[in-house]
């Protein structure tokens, strides 16, 4: 303390002078290069702007153009409505049908199923169809534990050959962490 | 301006939704516009995307169960909205992401509304080797100024892997920047 007020003294005894107020703002002063020197150091080739720009008026046009997309209404379900007379005539004419049809028919007693569908023309589907869904999306509907091995890959992936590639690759078999299965 | 409780419950009451909806996209526009423009890059997609959000919020505003900032809650929705719209782009033109993203920084260049200089355009170059999640990090903190409890409220990361996420991303822009 007595070292500090012989400083202190000292200064008043020598000519030079300071702003205003100078040794009051001088803390804040110092945070602020600190700062300032500390973002330069953390980035100093990042420019501080990129350069983007938008056309006059935007701003103002987004909210009525997002309050007219609200405001279009989803159009009505008109429910079908029909005679209960006429509803009776389609349905006894359908069914005579059906039975005429079924009677006659028996050259393809089968009924068409999933598999009958080529694999091309499925895999063409998916090729060819914007399913418009995300891998997310898809991992949702289809579940993992539906899923083998060989549904995703071309070709069917034998026992041995799995069991040589792992031969040739693990060097422990205890790295794959496998439970509850039997090795024999 | 009005607080973000009171909002979320005019919102929810039916005869006060159309009017705390023009007040919420009034208030939200600027900012959301400015963080899927960073991400889509192009203004008419952004507009697109705005839009889609937007919509998104109205059509699920009753979902909203405050259990985070109404504001981050919309710029999550802003942020799926632009990724998908980006996988979406690429899928439609039958392109990788990454040639989706050289592309858009390489149309930035014939971009009206890009009026960058050359180091700016650069920038973009270095921002699209980066992985999506340090991408939006860097941008929403470099140029949004967002705190990082913010953005973990908006990506769903810890602050410790935001701030790791943060550095590793202005270690390999500014590696870019002096290697070009």
């Amino acid at each position: 303390m007595s070292s500090q007020n012989n400083t202190m003294k000292k200064d008043k005894k020598n000519s030079f002078n300071t702003p205003e107020g100078y040794f009051e703002s001088f803390n804040d002063r110092l945070m602020d290069r600190i700062q300032k020197e500390e973002m330069n150091e953390a980035a100093p080739l990042i420019p501080k702007t990129d350069g983007f720009a938008v056309p006059n008026g935007y701003f103002d046009e987004v909210t009525p153009t997002v309050l007219s997309k609200i405001n279009t209404k989803e159009p009505k379900v008109i429910p079908l409505k029909i005679n209960r007379g006429l509803y009776y005539g389609i349905a006894a004419t359908a069914a005579i049908f059906i039975v005429m049809f079924s009677l006659t028919w028996e050259s393809n007693p089968e009924p068409l199923t999933f598999d009958d569908l080529a694999n091309a023309e499925i895999e063409a589907y998916f090729e060819h169809t914007d399913l418009e869904m995300t891998s997310y999306e898809i991992a949702e509907v289809v579940s993992l534990e539906e899923i083998q091995l060989n549904d995703i890959l071309g070709d069917d992936l034998e026992d041995d050959i799995i069991m040589e590639y792992l031969d040739e690759n693990v060097d422990d078999i205890e790295e794959l962490n496998l439970e509850d299965i039997d090795y024999e | 301006m009005i607080a973000e409780e009171t909002l979320v419950q005019e919102l929810q009451r039916g005869e006060s939704r159309p009017k705390a909806f023009e007040v919420l996209v009034n208030t939200y526009k600027e900012r959301l516009y400015w963080h899927i423009r960073r991400i889509v890059l192009d203004h008419d997609d952004t507009d697109d995307v705005l839009q889609n959000t937007f919509i998104k919020v109205y059509r699920n505003i009753e979902k909203f169960k405050g259990e985070s900032k109404l504001y981050s809650w919309m710029y999550r929705i802003a942020t799926n909205e632009s990724l998908t719209f980006l996988k979406q782009k690429s899928r439609k033109m039958g392109i990788s992401d990454q040639e989706l993203k050289d592309k858009m920084v390489e149309n930035l260049q014939a971009d009206v509304y890009f009026e960058g200089d050359e180091i700016q355009l650069k920038l973009q170059k270095a921002l699209a080797t980066l992985p999506d999640k340090q991408k939006l990090v860097f941008t929403m903190k470099y140029f949004q100024e967002m705190k990082y409890n913010d953005i973990s409220e908006v990506l769903g990361t810890s602050v410790g892997a935001l701030k790791t996420s943060y550095h590793l991303a202005v270690k390999k822009i500014e590696a870019y920047l002096k290697e070009n």
